[in-house]
């Protein structure tokens, strides 16, 4: 049945986030499946969130390597909205039980320092803003089952997103490489992601430059002190109960990720 | 396994004559040869090379990420031999007559600036290196359609076809996490790190030691490890100019008509 309203849609993904029951795609069952549409899910359940109290801490953008893009039929990346109780420390444990099918990436994570209200942002902008940069693990979930999620399955679903760290030693922008700044994540040791900066998008301010423009034009512009996870450097990975993974981005540092065994 | 001196021979000259003319070959019968056996068809081949002119210039490391060990079933790395007909000057112009199907994958290349052999230790290694180098290799399985066996490849050199080597800089600086970008025609087409080549490049190098002993041939002063691919290969199309960018180290560049 494909003639369920946006609310219908939203409060399905907020109880299987709730209850960690999985949902079947919500694509086939929305009324109007298009990214717009999913965008408008994704609010509702943003609102209502923020209505229960819950803190934005800022936005993650998905959806940035050509590889995903190409999976997924689209020729650009999607935004979610990240959650202040959804940031854990470097090395703090995270339990297992408040994920949904999670899969693991680094990233590197912006901190902004002023808001981005310009009406056309540019990389000008964006680096004006960028207070600190650190290196950042990203824990993805999805409230799909078995991850069978096209664009719309994934706008409306906030982007799959799940939990995130950042890491602990803040960097300034000058003199960084951005572009080709080699990441590598490692799991017991042993290396299972490699990648540099150049897989997000070319480069993970031009990512930065998107989400600015985007919510500019959504007229919710980034905001001073928001994070902005600015998308994968490599490869995502399963994550299992009890797994450590260690990532480090040449020049940028390192971040951990603990996971509670059940 | 006992194969015969003569059957190791035909199948050296079957694996030469094959690059020698880039003409494809089937792969060899399942269980012909074990791996063992195939380093020595790989021997004999490079002899032939050698009995033509060629000078043994190095070694290449191959199946150096977990990843492309697990999608071979095997848990040890393989070698190659590198001779300096192999060598193709950097920005250079490549003729694609010499090659079968070529991919090209971005390494790190090592010069040793002494003998190295048996089991050592990272330290052990990194100070044998007399430089470092961004490299491209070129590969082009000599089987159809790039499918061979473990023992396959091994006798065939490990694919190796050629390589391009980069600007030389002295090992100041950490290697173990560089990013590079590979672009075709100036597009981005791999981004990884040299972490992929098992952690470090300077791993790969100490496998390349143990693996020269057991081969009873040391690298020598003066070679070229590479010291495997960090990310997956690609294809190369006539026309394609292929460049690979590395953190901290420069660019190597060639082009494929």
């Amino acid at each position: 049945m494909s003639n369920q309203t946006a609310e219908q849609i939203a409060e399905k993904i907020r109880n299987a986030e709730a209850s960690g029951a999985l949902i079947a795609p919500v694509k086939d069952d929305f009324f109007e499946a298009t990214v717009d549409a999913a965008y408008e899910v994704q609010q509702i359940n943003t609102e209502f969130h923020l209505g229960e109290g819950r803190i934005v801490s800022g936005r993650k953008i998905g959806l940035t390597s050509p590889a995903v893009q190409k999976q997924l039929g689209v020729d650009q990346p999607d935004f979610g909205v990240l959650w202040k109780d959804t940031e854990y420390q470097d090395g703090e444990e995270i339990p297992f039980s408040r994920l949904h099918q999670p899969k693991i990436e680094c990233e590197i994570a912006l901190i902004l320092g002023r808001s981005i209200d310009h009406p056309h942002p540019g990389i000008s902008e964006v680096m004006r803003a960028v207070d600190y940069i650190v290196p950042a693990l990203e824990i993805v979930g999805s409230r799909i089952a078995d991850w069978k999620i096209s664009i719309v399955d994934t706008v409306a679903d906030n982007a799959s997103s799940g939990m995130y760290v950042l890491g602990g030693t803040p960097n300034k922008l000058e003199g960084l490489d951005l572009r080709l700044c080699g990441m590598v994540m490692e799991r017991d040791g042993e290396p299972v992601s490699t990648g540099c900066g150049a897989a997000c998008m070319g480069h993970p301010l031009h990512a930065a430059v998107w989400l600015a423009q985007t919510m500019v034009a959504r007229e919710m512009p980034l905001q001073a002190g928001d994070v902005v996870l600015t998308g994968a450097l490599g490869p995502m990975v399963n994550v299992e109960p009890g797994d450590v993974f260690s990532a480090s981005i040449h020049g940028l540092g390192s971040v951990r990720a603990i996971f509670s065994k059940e | 396994m006992n194969t015969a001196a003569t059957d190791l021979n035909a199948h050296a000259e079957t694996v030469d004559e094959a690059a020698r003319t880039a003409m494809a070959i089937e792969q060899f019968d399942e269980g012909a040869f074990d791996v063992e056996t195939a380093y020595q068809i790989q021997s004999l081949s490079i002899q032939r090379r050698v009995a033509r002119g060629e000078v043994r210039s190095g070694i290449k490391m191959g199946f150096t990420s977990r990843a492309k060990m697990q999608q071979m079933g095997v848990h040890d790395l393989i070698w190659g031999r590198l001779t300096d007909a192999m060598m193709i000057a950097e920005g250079a112009e490549v003729d694609g007559q010499r090659f079968i199907h070529p991919r090209v994958e971005p390494e790190i290349a090592f010069v040793l600036g002494d003998d190295l052999c048996g089991e050592v230790s990272i330290p052990e290694a990194m100070a044998c290196v007399e430089c470092v180098a961004p490299a491209l290799e070129i590969i082009d399985s000599r089987y159809q359609n790039f499918k061979f066996s473990l023992a396959d490849v091994v006798a065939d050199n490990a694919s190796s076809s050629g390589y391009v080597i980069g600007p030389w800089v002295a090992p100041e600086e950490p290697i173990d996490n560089l990013g590079i970008v590979m672009n075709i025609n100036g597009r981005p087409r791999q981004c990884g790190s040299t972490a992929a080549i098992l952690g470090s490049p300077y791993r790969s190098l100490v496998h390349a030691a143990r693996l020269a002993e057991i081969a009873g041939e040391p690298l020598q002063a003066g070679w070229v490890v590479l010291a495997g691919a960090a990310t997956a290969a690609e294809h190369l199309q006539p026309g394609d100019r292929i460049d690979a960018e590395f953190q901290n180290l420069g660019s190597v560049a060639f082009s494929y008509k």
